[in-house]
């Protein structure tokens, strides 16, 4: 590490990790409430719907949580300069940990504004575009003092803006419940198909350029073309969330058509990089992040690329639209899209902030494979619940619990992988946080 | 490949343009064909209240509606025409007991009378949006083929048609076919006669005080008689 500001990462790293854990624990409590009968007393307190806005607001702070950290760690780096100012980026850290908090705890007792997955309040949404704002300005500012631009810093701080922007589209009150629901995917798939893809992959050819050497004119150059695909395909592919939702019928053309191709920059991102993995003009040190970085590519192409596939169509999606199918597809996408990606900026950081420039491997490689094989079964899981449940109650017209019954089994199944999948995470939490040291060090050349 | 540096570029900024241009021009005239297509003339300050309702207690993440939120539970776009403005009521103001038999239960959450007319409203708003015919499982164009065949081989009549039409299956069972919040009608001629069934339909309290049923008000006593014939002959 040559810059002290890179420090700044550790605690986004630190919290994100166990946010990360927090969050399965509430998805394995889903799970339970899924096919056991729970007492109407504990209904009355907790039910599916808190738990569930927990998790999936878990599971967006700790992605964003990890992007910060990962924007702070590789900043410095990139503009050959320290943070703009550090202390900024340590309060703002208190700041978001805080709000979290409150927003979490405000779940338990109702303070909720009923917008799933945007359910914090607006007093929060304040607090939250205040920080987002600042660190924005920490971020700017840190690349306008070094003079130095690169394609990287202009994606990423493209898709920082572009992420915060999105964002206000989801604090206002719709009267209009399609136009709601309209603005709600200007945030939600606007973010994972647009703004997040931009900031993801920026961090993603960064740590490439790090990891295999390769010239950094050759990454950038393909950065672009992902970005000009992802982009093209994803803003207009915002269509296939408006088949409908009352929207007009040109929506599936639309839809269908710039979605059908969204596969292709995840698909060259992965080929682009196995082939800068090829030409590598480094050794071969910390293989973990390899394994992430080439497990995460192709499991981004599985999760959101033919699974998302698979139902995008109109045709397939006016039986498959709101069903355990999109449970599926949300779980793969996510952990591979993201969750991979974050895990290998830590895998990447954490080590070498805590001074430790090769770590053992063992326990964060048997994690590795526990979580991405125990995602995947929990991800043909559900899929085959939400087949199951467009078959029976929107081909054959079963009641909607009649279907649940039938579904039952599959969500004990669910429980099951998602046990398996905490395994592997609560390994990987620990791993990261207290890495231990090669047991051989390799010199350096 | 022979790509450049400024080709990857212009790449970026073609792809990013076209892609948004066309998405701002639909957007706009999204806007514009939204207002017919879901008929925002009804939208009045009740069925906004209701939409405060429904996001005040959260429903959504249990819930889905136009297909969005939790999978947790059945989808509200077409609740208003599944089970009526009764129906929701029962649901809403007493879950545990409606729910009661079920293995999958719904909070209490007090609402006050005025909080679920105002819900109503807005079901009732929502289940009028044109969704190109979604969701399949209440299409009118698309009956669900197990009650296409039951309707087709019984010898069901007026009475059957009603039974369908009115909302029945989305509670009662006949056949594997329907809803679980209410008993299966099958054998439903063995415990009742005939004007007593007609009679339930319409005013279930006054022949069993214990049934959570809606009153279905909304059915003529000629209606109900057919019903009921319908009914006795599942014996």
């Amino acid at each position: 590490m040559v810059y002290q500001s890179q420090k700044v990462a550790y605690p986004y790293f630190a919290l994100a990790l166990l946010l990360f854990l927090l969050q399965i624990v509430l998805g394995l409590w889903l799970a339970i409430n899924y096919f056991t009968t729970l007492p109407q007393g504990l209904v009355n307190v907790f039910p599916f719907s808190t738990a569930r806005a927990m998790h999936t607001n878990l599971l967006v702070l700790w992605l964003l949580l990890g992007f910060m950290g990962g924007t702070y760690y590789l900043l410095p780096d990139e503009t050959k300069s320290e943070i703009y100012s550090p202390k900024l980026a340590y309060l703002l850290f208190v700041i978001f940990a805080l709000t979290g908090v409150v927003a979490l705890v405000g779940f338990l007792f109702g303070w909720n504004q009923g917008k799933p997955l945007l359910e914090i309040p607006t007093p929060l949404d304040i607090v939250v575009v205040i920080g987002v704002l600042l660190f924005l300005y920490n971020v700017a500012m840190t690349m306008i003092q070094a003079k130095r631009w690169t394609a990287i810093q202009a994606c990423l701080l493209g898709g920082l803006i572009f992420l915060a922007v999105l964002y206000l589209f989801g604090i206002p009150f719709y009267q209009n419940l399609t136009i709601d629901w309209y603005y709600w995917w200007w945030v939600i798939h606007l973010w994972v198909e647009g703004a997040w893809e931009l900031v993801a992959a920026s961090i993603f050819a960064w740590v490439l350029i790090k990891i295999t050497g390769v010239e950094r004119q050759v990454v950038e150059k393909w950065l672009y073309v992902e970005i000009g695909l992802f982009l093209f395909t994803g803003i207009a592919g915002t269509g296939h969330h408006y088949y409908w939702l009352g929207a007009p019928r040109y929506w599936l053309w639309v839809g269908g058509i710039f979605s059908a191709l969204e596969p292709l920059p995840i698909l060259l991102m992965v080929i682009d990089t196995m082939r800068h993995v090829k030409e590598r003009k480094v050794e071969i040190k910390n293989r973990l992040v390899w394994t992430y970085a080439i497990g995460g590519a192709f499991y981004h192409l599985l999760g959101a690329g033919l699974w998302g596939f698979a139902h995008t169509l109109p045709q397939v999606n006016y039986y498959t639209h709101g069903s355990q199918v999109t449970v599926s597809h949300g779980h793969l996408a996510f952990f591979g899209a993201y969750a991979m990606l974050n895990l290998m900026v830590f895998y990447f950081a954490m080590p070498r902030l805590r001074g430790m420039e090769e770590h053992a491997e063992g326990r964060g490689k048997f994690a590795f494979w526990t979580m991405v094989s125990a995602m995947f079964c929990l991800g043909l899981a559900f899929g085959v619940a939400g087949v199951v449940q467009s078959y029976l109650e929107r081909v054959l017209g079963f009641g909607y619990m009649a279907t649940q019954e039938q579904m039952r089994l599959w969500f004990a199944i669910a429980f099951f992988c998602g046990l398996g999948f905490l395994v592997g995470a609560v390994v990987t939490v620990y791993d990261l946080l207290f890495p231990k040291p090669a047991l051989r060090a390799v010199p350096t050349r | 490949m022979a790509l450049t540096q400024k080709g990857a570029k212009s790449i970026l900024w073609l792809g990013t343009l076209s892609s948004l241009i066309l998405f701002l021009i639909l957007t706009v005239d999204t806007h514009r064909q939204v207002k017919v297509l879901t008929k925002a003339e009804n939208l009045t300050d009740q069925v906004v209240q209701g939409k405060r309702v429904w996001q005040k207690y959260n429903c959504n993440d249990c819930h889905t509606i136009l297909g969005f939120g939790g999978y947790y539970a059945p989808d509200m776009t077409k609740v208003y025409k599944r089970i009526g403005q009764e129906g929701i009521r029962q649901v809403v103001k007493k879950p545990d007991v409606v729910l009661a038999s079920s293995w999958r239960k719904m909070p209490q959450q007090n609402l006050q009378d005025k909080e679920v007319d105002n819900l109503i409203a807005f079901f009732k708003w929502v289940s009028e949006i044109d969704t190109n015919d979604w969701p399949p499982q209440d299409s009118g164009k698309l009956p669900p083929s197990a009650i296409r065949r039951l309707m087709a081989s019984a010898s069901a009549g007026p009475g059957g048609a009603l039974f369908k039409e009115k909302g029945c299956f989305s509670c009662h069972k006949i056949g594997g076919v329907g809803g679980d919040m209410g008993p299966s009608m099958e054998g439903v001629g063995k415990k009742y006669e005939i004007g007593q069934l007609a009679q339930y339909i319409r005013d279930p309290t006054s022949v069993n005080p214990k049934s959570n049923m809606p009153k279905m008000s909304d059915l003529t006593p000629e209606q109900a008689q057919q019903i009921a014939q319908f009914l006795m002959g599942l014996k």
